[in-house]
C-alpha cells in the first residue's frame, strides 16, 4: 500500500507519513473524504426509518435507512457522517450494507445513537463505485494502490505505468501540465495501440469517468506520498539514520529523534498542507481551457512540398530528431547507443539507450510502423511535438518551432509508414 | 426399487422435452429475439440444429421410452425370466443402417449452408468485391480499418484508411464481408446472433461474410481461450441503414483528420473543451 521510499524512512518518520495519508485518503478498502481534492467524491443523503433493536453484546448497530436507493449498491467501508440527532457531527464506518433491504451496520460507539428521523450522509459513494470498477479491470495489470505492479504486470512489456508519479504520456495538456480527465477518459475507450493497453468501450460513460476519477485520485495520494518521501528522506531514511549514528556520525539515537519530533511538530503539517496542494491544484489547472495544446494555424495542406520541408527539420540539427528516431526514422538513432545518466539518482543506467522516468528502458518509436500509441489524428501527433511526451525523452518543440514547421514535420512522419520503403 | 428406477429414467426424457420446449421462453436458448438468428444464414443454421436436435430427440425419447417398458415389465412381473441373446444379424443390420441413413441424409442436406458459408466461390458477389473492413484480433480487443469513403480496401495501410477500436459499424439488409487477421495469438470471431464464428489466425487473411436481417447492436466476442484477458475481448457490431452507416463513416473521417481547430463531431472527443468552435 505504500511507497518503497515510505518503507525505507526509519520506522519514526515512516509512522506519521504513513498515519497523515490514511487520514487523508484512507486506503483502497476504506475510502476517506478530504477537503480540496479534485475528486468528485460524491455524497449521498439519507434518512434513519428504523432501528433494530441489539443486544449488549453485539459490536454492530443496525438500522434501515432511506434515500441511498440510487446512489450505489456497495457502501460497505465507507464513511457515515451524521447530520442530525445525538451523534451529529460524528464519523461511523459502515460495516455492513444490505442494497435490498436498505440496512446499514456501524460499530456501536457512546457517541452515537440513531433514532428514526436521523439524518446522515454517506462519503465517497462515488470514488467507491470508481474503485469497484478499477478493481475489476485495471487492478490486475496497474496494481491495487495504482503503482502498476499488478499480477499481470511482470509479463508485460511495456509495463502497466505506475500511476503514483502522476505522469501521464499521451495528452493534450502543455509539456508543463497535467494530464485532462478527457484525455485518460479517451486512454480508457480507445486503449493504447501497440501496447497491452486494450480498449474499454464497452463500458458507459459513467463508468469510464468513475475510473479516471479514482485513477486520478491514486495520483494525488501517490503524489503526496512521494513529496512526504523526498522530504524526509536525506535526513531520515534508515540508511542516513545508520550513518548519522555510526562512529563517525557522531549523534546518538536521541538527538536523532529530538530533532525529527520537532520537525514533524513544527515543519510536517505545512509540509502536508503544501504537498497535497499542490498536487491538487495541478491537477484542477490542467482541466482549464489554457493548459490545452491547440495549434494557432489549421494543418498545412499535406503535399509533396510540406512533407520535403517536414524531412529536412526531421534532418536538421535543430531538431534533432534523428539522433533517437533515426536517419530513415526506424527508431535507431546514435542515442540509442550511448549510455545515459539517471536524472534521478544521477547514476548511469546499466543498459545503452534512452529510458523514460519510470525507469524503463525506452527504445525511440520506428516510425514506420503506423501505430500510434498516442491517437493516430494529426492533432496527436502535432501535440506529441509541440509539447514532448511526458515521462520521457521525447521534448517539446512548441517553443522553438513555428506552427508551419511543425505541421510540415507531422505531414512528414506520418507519411512514413507509407512510403514505400516498406 | 425396481419401479424406482422407472421413475428415474422416465424422469430424463421428459425434462429433456421440456426444458428445450421452454428455452427460449426463459432465454436459454439461442441469443437474439425469442432465438431467432439475425441473419438469413443464421436462420438456416438453425434450422439444421433443430433438426439435428429433433432427431436425436426422438432416439433418446425412444430408448428411454424402451428402457422405462422393460424395467416396469421386469419389476411388475417376477415370473418372466429375461433372455440372453447373442448375436442377431438383423438387430445389428437395423442400428446400423438407420442411423447410417440419418448421417448421410443430413451430410447431404446441410452441404450447401456450408458452401454458401465457408466456400469462397459461393459467397456473395457484392461482398467479395468490397470487403469493409479489416479486422484485427489483438490481446485483448478488436481493432477495425476501413477504406475511406469511396476507396476499396486495400491489402496495405493507406493514408486515409479510417481506424476504430471495438465498435465495428456494418450497413443493413446487404451481405457484408471482412478481412480476419490477428497481431498475435488465436483467436476466434464469433458473432452470436449472426450465428458467425471464424477463427483468426495470426499470418493468416480470412474473408469472413455475413448479412444482418434485423438493424441493432450485437456482441462481438472472441471465442478463443486466447489469454488472461479474454473473457475481455468484447466489441459491438452495430447494424444500421445504409445512410446511417455513411454518416458514420463522415464522422469517422472528420474525427480522424481533426487538426485541433475547428469544429468536430462530439461523439469521439466529445468532453473536450476544444470541441467546441473556438
Ligand atoms: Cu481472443
Amino acid at each position: 500500500m505504500f511507497a518503497k521510499k515510505t518503507n525505507e524512512l526509519m520506522p519514526e518518520a515512516a509512522k506519521p507519513v504513513k498515519e497523515a495519508l490514511v487520514k487523508q485518503f484512507g486506503n483502497p478498502f476504506a475510502l476517506t473524504q478530504f477537503e480540496g481534492l479534485p475528486t468528485k467524491f460524491g455524497d449521498v443523503e439519507g434518512t434513519v426509518k428504523t432501528v433494530e433493536a441489539s443486544g449488549a453484546d453485539q459490536p454492530l448497530i443496525r438500522f434501515q435507512a432511506t434515500g441511498l436507493a440510487d446512489s450505489y449498491d456497495k457502501l460497505q467501508g465507507l464513511p457515515l457522517e451524521w447530520t442530525s440527532g445525538k451523534g451529529q457531527g460524528h464519523i461511523s464506518r459502515i460495516k455492513e450494507y444490505n442494497f435490498e433491504t436498505g440496512t446499514i451496520a456501524v460499530e456501536k460507539s457512546a457517541e452515537i445513537d440513531p433514532q428514526p428521523g436521523d439524518t446522515f450522509k454517506v462519503e465517497c459513494v462515488r470514488l467507491q463505485f470508481g474503485r469497484d470498477l478499477y478493481n475489476r479491470h485495471c487492478m490486475h495489470c496497474h496494481g491495487m494502490s495504482g503503482e502498476g505492479t499488478g499480477p499481470t504486470s511482470r509479463y508485460l512489456n511495456p509495463p502497466p505505468r505506475d500511476f503514483r508519479l502522476g505522469i501521464y504520456k499521451y495528452t493534450s495538456t502543455k509539456s508543463t501540465s497535467k494530464a485532462q480527465e478527457a484525455d485518460l477518459e479517451r486512454t480508457v475507450k480507445e486503449g493504447i495501440a501497440g501496447t497491452y493497453m486494450p480498449s474499454f468501450k464497452l463500458l458507459t460513460e459513467d463508468e469510464v469517468s468513475a475510473i479516471v476519477n479514482y485513477v486520478i485520485w491514486l495520483s494525488i495520494r501517490g503524489e503526496t506520498e512521494k513529496k512526504l518521501d523526498d522530504e524526509l528522506f536525506l535526513d531520515y531514511s534508515q540508511e542516513v539514520y545508520d550513518e548519522r549514528t555510526s562512529e563517525e556520525g557522531g549523534e546518538t539515537r536521541e538527538e536523532v529523534l529530538e530533532e525529527l519530533k520537532e520537525f514533524m511538530e513544527l515543519d510536517f503539517p505545512d509540509t502536508l498542507e503544501f504537498a497535497t496542494d499542490s498536487v491538487s491544484e495541478a491537477w484542477e489547472e490542467a482541466n482549464e481551457e489554457d493548459a490545452l495544446v491547440i495549434p494557432k494555424m489549421p494543418r498545412v495542406p499535406d503535399t509533396p512540398e510540406s512533407r520535403e520541408r517536414g524531412r529536412k527539420l526531421y534532418l536538421s540539427q535543430k531538431t534533432k530528431c534523428a539522433s533517437c528516431h533515426g536517419p530513415q526514422g526506424r527508431g535507431n538513432g546514435t542515442a540509442t547507443q550511448d549510455f545515459w545518466t539517471n536524472p534521478a539518482t544521477n547514476e548511469k543506467y546499466k543498459n545503452r539507450g534512452l529510458h523514460d522516468i519510470w525507469g524503463n528502458q525506452l527504445p525511440p518509436r520506428d516510425l514506420h510502423r503506423g501505430i500510434y500509441r498516442g491517437g493516430r489524428r494529426p492533432i496527436d501527433t502535432y501535440r506529441r511535438l509541440a509539447a514532448g511526451i511526458k515521462g520521457t525523452p521525447m521534448p517539446a518543440f512548441g517553443g522553438s518551432l513555428s506552427d508551419e514547421e511543425l505541421w510540415d514535420l507531422v505531414n512528414y512522419v506520418m507519411s512514413l509508414p507509407y512510403d514505400g520503403n516498406r | 426399487m425396481g419401479k424406482g428406477w422407472c421413475l428415474f429414467f422416465l424422469f430424463w426424457p421428459i425434462a429433456a422435452v421440456v426444458s428445450c420446449a421452454m428455452a427460449p421462453w426463459i432465454g436459454w436458448s439461442f441469443p437474439y429475439d425469442n432465438a431467432q438468428a439475425a441473419s438469413n444464414l443464421g436462420i438456416r443454421i438453425d434450422g439444421l440444429f433443430y433438426l439435428i436436435l429433433i432427431v436425436t430427440a426422438i432416439v433418446f425419447v425412444g430408448t428411454q421410452a424402451a428402457i422405462v417398458y422393460a424395467l416396469w415389465r421386469g419389476a411388475n412381473n417376477r415370473e418372466e425370466r429375461a433372455d440372453c441373446v447373442h448375436g442377431n444379424h438383423k438387430l445389428e443390420l437395423v442400428w446400423s443402417i438407420i442411423p447410417g441413413v440419418i448421417l448421410l441424409f443430413l451430410a447431404i442436406y446441410q452441404m450447401n449452408i456450408w458452401a454458401d458459408f465457408r466456400i469462397k466461390k459461393f459467397y456473395p458477389e457484392v461482398a467479395v468485391k468490397a470487403p469493409i473492413a479489416e479486422v484485427t484480433a489483438r490481446q485483448f480487443e478488436w481493432r477495425f480499418r476501413y477504406p475511406a469513403i469511396g476507396k476499396k480496401l486495400q491489402q496495405k495501410p493507406q493514408p486515409d484508411d479510417l481506424h476504430s477500436v471495438n465498435e465495428l459499424h456494418v450497413p443493413f439488409g446487404k451481405p457484408v464481408m471482412i478481412q480476419l487477421r490477428s497481431d498475435d495469438v488465436q483467436h476466434s470471431f464469433f458473432l452470436p446472433a449472426l450465428r458467425i464464428k471464424q477463427d483468426a489466425l495470426p499470418g493468416l487473411q480470412i474473408p469472413v461474410w455475413f448479412e444482418a436481417n434485423k438493424p441493432g447492436t450485437y456482441d462481438l466476442v472472441c471465442a478463443e481461450l486466447c489469454g488472461w484477458g479474454h473473457y475481455k475481448m468484447k466489441a459491438h457490431v452495430i447494424v444500421q441503414p445504409e445512410e446511417e452507416y455513411q454518416e458514420y463513416l463522415k464522422t469517422l473521417t472528420e474525427q480522424q483528420f481533426y487538426d485541433g481547430l475547428g469544429k468536430i463531431a462530439a461523439t469521439e472527443n466529445g468532453s473536450e473543451s476544444e470541441a467546441t468552435e473556438k
